[in-house]
């Protein structure tokens, strides 16, 4: 079995630092990582191949170049092959042009089966997978919290999907989408001691619009049909609030307060 | 005069009510109609809210089928020549959204929180980054304008008593589907923390006597709730967690303990009436958008403030 799977890196955000007093995020020297839900379709994909050793599994990201070394990480994690679409012209692309760079890609792959994590932690917009599922044609999934690899064929899955209040299983016909979500819990394997130095870049593709062959106007910033127009910070609004202890003074406030509106 | 199409997700009704003002607030002044897309059900309360129900009863469109649903939803589009598509987004919402704004060729706003309209161009609001930055997306394609919709976030107060039209929709193309349902099983039903008008919330502070929260809770009637900080370190479930990346909450009265208020945690308060906050630091942010801070223990509130409304009910008796 072929499984691609589609990675994203982010900044770290979980690290992020806030600055309350100037109302900003302090991004300097945050750190790139693979994508929470990314990570555990990857996790998944290599946890099959480590069960089934014909499985070939690649890697295809959108990034640019200075992610490599994650890249190379990956590998030496036991992935076959990775493809890294970078171009400057792709730099400010949103979902509607990200998706239509990667599906150029991957429709000239073959493949049995796409994983994909269900949203990136950055853009947050959870379109990328389904809208490459629109333009391959083929169905997709998202919010997967198990695959029963017992029933992982060449033709179907059988998923286990999230919903609010309850859990849905579905039986797919293959090739499709999977989306997981990152509380599937599978975990990436560990580098291998003797593998931490070992040369991968072999693995590794570049991939260029000069492969691809997009006008400038069909991606990036040109092609895109949103755009960010401003980002800020939540303000936090102030009330005419009123402090008090913890004593019986502040208990009565709080008691008459809540008697005023009707709670006790 | 404008046509808004709005997807209804039967499993979330109520939402889709919700997305009326959105509509109400992106076309402004200008005179526009309201469309609901159902599938297989009508939903009661679609009735008279709605100037428009479109109703699909075909067996062969599945429920959990987005990319026959996105079909459906284009060839509606290619009669009525929306002006706005709303979809809710729930989980199923969340896979039809991408996948209609590829088939209609536009651009797409994901997770929509408020509606702006800045120069007379109208700018969609959303949070990114897991919450920690607001964005303003403007669509720079032509109509329809598409966006999903953040449950529980907008309010509509607006006539619910209109003249509905009901249609029946058949769909010309083949909607035969590779997903097969197996199963669904409910997960165990803790009461929602969205439906409660009452909710005692707890957050680092109160990690020790979180389960005291009950107590406070009974006393006025409502539910716990917890931040992100309380459920990671596995002392309440994900079900109960209000921000970001939990749930959006608007309850008339939000009691914070211990809680510090990031702003994951405070994008999960919409329309909450009044907020009382209890923090051994009275410049915690929570702090800065409550109408009480008490300053102090978090749990030794709980016991005398619960004590205050026993005595009282005692006495009144
Ligand atoms: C503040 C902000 C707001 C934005 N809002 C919007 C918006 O409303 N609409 C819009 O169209 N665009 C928006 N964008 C642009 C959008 O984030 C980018 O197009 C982004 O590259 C892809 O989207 P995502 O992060 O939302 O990914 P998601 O769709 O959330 O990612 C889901 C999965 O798709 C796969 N995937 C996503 N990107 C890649 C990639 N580059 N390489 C490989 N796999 C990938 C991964 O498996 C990932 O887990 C916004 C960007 C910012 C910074
Ligand atoms: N015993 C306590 N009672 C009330 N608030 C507390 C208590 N201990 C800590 N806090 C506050 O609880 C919040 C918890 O923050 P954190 O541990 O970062 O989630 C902070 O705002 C603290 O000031």
């Amino acid at each position: 079995m072929k499984i691609i799977c589609l990675v994203k890196f982010t900044p770290d955000i979980e690290n992020f630092i806030y600055d309350y007093e100037k109302n900003v995020l302090v991004r300097e020297n945050t750190r790139m990582v693979i994508n929470p839900d990314d990570a555990c379709a990857l996790a998944l994909a290599l946890k099959y191949k480590s069960k089934h050793p014909e499985t070939v599994v690649e890697v295809v990201t959108m990034a640019p170049l200075s992610i490599l070394p994650h890249v190379q990480d990956l590998i030496r994690r036991d992935v076959d092959s990775a493809a890294v679409i970078s171009d400057k012209l792709y730099v400010g692309s949103d979902t509607y042009v990200t998706s239509k760079i990667l599906a150029k890609y991957l429709m000239n792959q073959t493949f049995d089966l796409i994983l994909t994590g269900t949203h990136a932690i950055d853009g947050d917009t959870s379109h990328v997978p389904s809208q490459i599922g629109e333009r391959l044609d083929i169905d997709q999934l998202s919010n997967i919290i198990r695959v029963d690899e017992q029933l992982l064929s060449l033709t179907s899955a059988t998923v286990d999907v999230d919903a609010e209040h309850s859990i849905s299983t579905y039986e797919i016909e293959l090739p499709a989408i999977l989306s997981l979500q990152k509380e599937s819990k599978y975990k990436l394997p560990y580098v291998k001691y003797v593998d931490i130095e070992k040369d991968v870049s072999d693995r590794i593709q570049i991939i260029d619009n000069a492969m691809l062959g997009f006008d400038q106007s069909e991606v990036g910033i040109d092609g895109s049909l949103t755009k960010v127009s401003r980002t800020y910070v939540k303000k936090m609004s102030k009330n005419d609030r009123v402090i008090v202890k913890n004593d019986e003074a502040g208990i009565e406030t709080v008691y008459a307060f809540l008697k005023e509106k009707g709670f006790v | 005069m404008e046509k808004c199409l709005i997807f209804v997700d039967s499993e979330y009704a109520k939402n889709a009510i919700e997305l009326l003002e959105v509509a109400r607030q992106i076309f402004d002044l200008a005179p526009y109609e309201t469309y609901a897309l159902c599938i297989h059900d009508i939903t009661e309360s679609a009735n008279g809210a709605f100037d428009h129900i479109i109703y699909v009863s075909d067996e062969s469109v599945k429920c959990h089928d987005a990319k026959a649903i996105a079909i459906i939803m284009e060839e509606l589009h290619v009669i009525h020549n929306f002006g706005a598509i709303l979809i809710p987004a729930t989980q199923i919402g969340r896979m039809l959204a991408p996948r209609l704004a590829i088939r209609l060729h536009v651009g797409l706003v994901a997770d929509v929180t408020a509606i702006e309209h800045i120069d007379g161009a109208l700018q969609m609001v959303r949070p990114a980054f897991s919450g920690k930055i607001m964005a303003c997306i403007s669509n720079l394609g032509k109509k329809p304008i598409m966006m999903s919709v953040r449950q529980n976030v907008f309010l509509y107060n607006e006539d619910l008593n209109k003249a509905t039209s009901h249609e029946t929709f058949y769909p010309k193309s083949d909607l035969t589907t590779n997903i097969k349902w197996i199963k669904t099983v409910e997960k165990p039903k803790s009461k929602d923390i969205r439906d409660s008008e009452v909710l005692v919330s707890g957050g680092g502070g109160v990690k020790k006597g979180f389960h005291r929260l009950t107590e406070l809770a009974e006393a006025l009637g409502g539910e716990v709730s917890a931040s992100r900080h309380i459920v990671d370190s596995g002392i309440a479930s994900r079900s109960i967690q209000v921000g970001q990346s939990g749930k959006t909450v608007s309850p008339k009265l939000y009691i914070a303990l211990g809680i510090y208020g990031s702003l994951q945690h405070v994008e999960g308060l919409k329309n909450v009436k009044h907020i009382i906050s209890v923090n051994i630091n009275k410049d915690a942010p929570i702090c800065s958008l409550s109408d009480i801070v008490v300053e102090g223990d978090a749990i030794e509130f709980i016991e005398k403030l619960v004590d205050k409304i026993k005595s009282e009910a005692d006495e009144s008796k």
